[in-house]
């Protein structure tokens, strides 16, 4: 007969490890308690060019147009935020843009209705929906609010144009300048 | 799936900065943004108790940006249409209520690479003997492309243009000591038919030694007390503002006469911490239709 030689002392790791884990059991049922998890949900702001203005390649002495309703062409803003929320706009356009050396300078010029004003994420400039405001004064934008909407589609896209007037003997080169678009709610 | 408030607890050993990460990733749709930063958030309040803050900045884009951070001073002004604007002035601003020439930001300047973040913070510096009340100043994020490529005519004879997009967000930031008081006041009203809106001008005046910020809501009522239409708007007054609301009437629906209620508080922001809230008596007020 086989047998197993289970004394009293090999009882004990055995009865220590019931009481382990009914005295566990025990503890973990007093443990237990309500706790909170809290989450601070912050306001955003931000502004974003998903295009450059762009004249492409320009001709001495003969005026060219970027459009602001052909999509390769218009620059854009997009300004995403709280839904519903005004926000002031304001746009810093050069009257000059300049080789990198200085040495030559082209005029640019923006006309009081260089500008339209969307509201959804699918809005282009080459495809406007029906709330699009157009022939804005791009100096003089104002305050606009946000796509009252869920994302994607809370904020709004400005399309912007303008004209640049290279001269007859326009040096050739690279001619570079800053559009500044700056954007603050007007609520706070 | 998961809600924002099922944060486990263990998050807040991570310190905030992870709660508030998560939140900007739910609020904004990261695929959606290209060539900007977010920032958050669009109020910093400072106080004498408090003198340090801080923002955060976050490049969603596949692209590292340039990023400087400085102070202008600017306030939502109105023009004699009611049409609100907020223009920074980056001269030495003589408003007296002006702080921001005693604010520091650190660091600021910096290159944010794809995908990071990076937390601003803010140090006030006050002259002694401040007046109770509050103290303002815009902090204007500067964002553009990281590399600049000098552009290159792709012909030697040709004229080509580069126009560099940059974009600033510029955020209200407030110092705030002593004793502060809220107080809006309804200085004129007038509410008056224009083809198919009503058009209702306010003149409102800021009465106590902080700006007031609130909540305006109008709702429009026909003679048989039926809403035509509503209007909800946050609202920020510093000194004083003339403020233009238009509410559509659809046509045929509704019976004149008309008439606005109107409503201001200063709870219910959802973008001012409660314990920032200095209680005002509502404004509250029905005008005529003429």
């Amino acid at each position: 007969m086989f047998s197993i030689g289970i004394g009293r002392r090999s009882l004990w790791p055995v009865a220590l490890l019931v009481i382990v884990l009914f005295c566990s059991v025990g503890v973990n049922a007093q443990d237990v308690a309500n706790g909170q998890a809290t989450a601070t949900v912050l306001a955003v702001l931000t502004v974003v060019s998903s295009h450059d203005l762009d004249f492409g390649d320009v001709l001495q002495g003969v005026a060219t147009v970027a459009d602001k309703t052909v999509d390769a062409e218009a620059g854009v803003f997009e300004v995403t935020g709280e839904a519903g929320k005004e926000v002031a706009v304001h746009l810093q356009l050069p009257d000059y843009i300049a080789l990198a050396d200085g040495s030559d300078r082209m005029v640019i010029s923006f006309s009081s209705t260089d500008a339209d004003v969307d509201f959804t994420a699918a809005a282009a400039p080459s495809a406007h929906t029906g709330g699009a405001v157009v022939d804005q004064n791009p100096h003089n934008l104002g305050s606009i609010n946000i796509n009252n909407a869920v994302a994607p589609d809370n904020n709004f896209k400005v399309f912007l144009g303008g004209t640049v007037f290279p001269t007859v003997d326009q040096a050739a080169g690279a001619y570079s300048g800053d559009i500044i678009m700056t954007a603050a709610y007007t609520g706070s | 799936m998961r809600s924002l408030l099922d944060i486990p607890c263990k998050l807040r050993g991570w310190g905030w900065r992870g709660i508030v990460f998560l939140s900007l990733l739910l609020i904004l749709p990261i695929s959606q943004v290209v060539g900007s930063v977010l920032v958050a958030p669009t109020v910093i309040f400072l106080s004498d108790q408090n003198r340090t803050g801080r923002m955060i900045l976050q490049n969603p884009t596949n692209e590292p940006r340039e990023i400087t951070v400085r102070f202008s001073f600017g306030l939502p002004i109105s023009d004699s249409l009611g049409n609100v604007q907020v223009r920074l002035d980056d001269s030495l601003a003589t408003d007296p209520r002006s702080c921001a020439e005693w604010i520091r930001a650190f660091p600021r300047k910096m290159i944010l690479q794809p995908g990071a973040t990076q937390t601003v913070r803010f140090v006030a510096r006050p002259p002694k003997n401040l007046a109770d009340g509050e103290y303002w100043a815009r902090v204007v994020v500067r964002s553009q492309e990281s590399k600049t490529d000098i552009p290159v005519a792709s012909d030697a004879q040709a004229i080509t243009t580069n126009l560099n997009m940059i974009m600033q967000t510029a955020i209200s930031l407030k110092y705030r000591t002593g004793d502060l008081t809220s107080t809006l006041q309804l200085a004129d009203a007038e509410a008056s038919l224009l083809d198919s809106q009503v058009v209702v001008m306010l003149g409102l005046s800021n009465k106590g030694n902080i700006s007031y910020l609130g909540v305006l809501q109008c709702r429009l009522l026909d003679a048989e007390n039926k809403e035509v239409s509503t209007y909800k708007i946050d609202l920020a007054v510093y000194y004083d503002m003339l403020r233009r609301i238009e509410l559509p009437v659809p046509a045929g629906e509704f019976k004149p006469p008309f008439r606005v209620e109107l409503s201001i508080v200063n709870e219910g922001r959802t973008d001012v911490p409660p314990e920032f809230v200095v209680h005002a008596e509502p404004v509250e007020s029905t005008l005529a239709v003429r």
